[in-house]
């Protein structure tokens, strides 16, 4: 027999009760309403970074053809929106090589997101946050991604714009690296959040994490965060979350199509991954498809699939706390315009039991 | 419908509305039929919102898993009452 109080020690009115948590509930809620999708704009990419999941996999996403007609694009996003997407996250290969579609996204849909290597500059008129990826330093850059002076072009590019990012891959070679690019974003009033490398299913090679790499990446990421952050958008909640030997799945259970057969409600009834021929697989859906679930640390990943699990976390002001950072964390991340506040929880706490 | 459940249908309602600030309607008058996502446009978010309330009114854990069946209110109300029984 159960009884309420075995349940839960706190009563949700309870947790709310306290001003700063109520306030950052209030705050975060008034998001409740996105509903994203993504979309492969282009399969072209300058760079051929080892591990990248665009390449990768059976799904045979790269070898779509890819739409290049405005109306067909203009098509899908009134359709999108008709169904209820309110944020859309273009990704690739790599989009800035099709400017032209990425602007008729922004003009139907204007919230959302773009995934780019940064080093071909997007028009201001396409007022989405940018989200540059960075996988170590210049030296370990051109070894990994065979581009040179990425950080310094990535710069020179998105200097001064608020739309950008940088989004820091941390992959076993990389991890100490990550100060000195943190040191120079810092120094130019960039900002950066952290990802970790989640391996594509077929890849065995050296940047799969190990315990050893993800404790460490997990001491790396704490010392930035306290020591820069101005800089680092990012929480001790989402440390703990993408550096756990559990993987995300495992942790919080997916909610994306790919592993969720519900179809009711949720990511699991809304969210479509597109491919540049503007076709979606509901067997392969996800913001990272190809990545292996086991391994699925990504922080794509985590944006949607932590921030489903509020239930889970209202449970102790603590638990709870850590899971508004993280959701205050990932709007800041995603959304334009959306200041981050002070983390609410500075330790480290352990996800909650699944319910 | 019992007593219970029909106490049950206009709390639920009741705390719906709130939680989604619904106007043009009153728990005397909300469908307890209506499709909550096809017809009232909840999402998951907002049900877990509502799930909360719902734990700290009648103290009973909503599996996360259930949520997908939890399509209408009456449905809910029928959930909460197995629930209770359950506890008894
Ligand atoms: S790769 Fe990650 S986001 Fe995609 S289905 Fe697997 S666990 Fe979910």
């Amino acid at each position: 027999m159960e009884n309420a109080k075995d349940i839960t020690e706190y009563k949700f009115s309870d947790i709310i009760a306290s001003p700063s948590i109520k306030e950052r509930f209030e705050k975060v809620r008034k998001y409740f309403f996105l509903r994203e999708s993504t979309y492969d704009m282009s399969n072209r990419c300058n760079l051929r970074c080892e591990g990248c999941y665009y390449y990768a996999g059976e799904t045979e996403k790269q070898f779509a053809e890819e739409n290049l007609n405005p109306a067909d694009w203009q098509q899908l996003m009134e359709a999108e929106k008709e169904r209820g997407i309110t944020f859309v996250v273009l990704a690739g290969a790599e989009p800035s090589y099709v400017p032209e579609l990425c602007k008729t996204c922004y003009d139907t849909i204007p919230l959302g997101c773009i995934a780019s290597n940064g080093l071909m500059p997007l028009a201001k008129e396409i007022d989405y946050r940018i989200h540059i990826s960075v996988w170590g330093n210049d030296k370990t850059s051109l070894e990994i991604r065979k581009a040179k002076n990425m950080l310094v072009r990535q710069m020179e590019n998105y200097q001064g714009d608020s739309r950008a990012i940088w989004v820091y891959t941390f992959t076993p070679v990389n991890i100490d690296q990550a100060r000195e690019v943190t040191e120079t974003l810092a120094a130019n009033n960039h900002q950066i959040t952290f990802n970790m490398f989640s391996a594509p299913t077929d890849y065995n090679g050296h940047l799969r994490h190990t315990p050893q790499t993800l404790a460490h990446t997990r001491a790396v990421m704490s010392e930035l965060l306290a020591e820069f952050p101005e800089t680092v958008v990012f929480s001790p909640y989402n440390i703990v979350a993408h550096t756990h030997e559990q993987g995300l799945h495992s942790l919080f259970s997916c909610s994306y199509p790919r592993m969720n057969p519900s179809t009711a409600i949720g990511l699991g009834r809304s969210f479509r991954q597109y491919r540049t021929d503007l076709q979606w697989d509901r067997a392969a859906a996800c913001c990272v498809p190809d990545t292996d679930c086991d391994d699925c640390r990504h922080y794509a990943a985590g944006s949607a699939v932590v921030t489903a699990r509020m239930y889970r976390h209202a449970t102790t002001p603590q638990h709870f706390s850590a899971w508004l950072d993280y959701v205050d964390t990932y709007l800041a991340v995603w959304v334009k315009g959306y200041d981050k506040g002070e983390n609410l929880c500075k330790e480290m706490i352990e996800p909650p039991e699944q319910s | 419908m019992t007593t219970d459940t029909h106490q049950a249908i206009t709390r639920i309602a009741e705390i719906i509305i709130n939680e989604l600030k619904l106007e043009d309607v009153t728990p005397e008058t909300f469908d307890a039929d209506l499709d909550l996502v096809d017809e009232i446009g909840i999402d998951s978010m907002d049900l877990a919102t509502i799930a909360l309330v719902l734990r700290d009114e009648y103290g009973i854990r909503i599996d996360e898993d259930d949520y997908p069946k939890l399509t209408t209110v009456r449905i809910i109300a029928e959930y909460i009452t197995t629930k209770l029984a359950e506890k008894e």
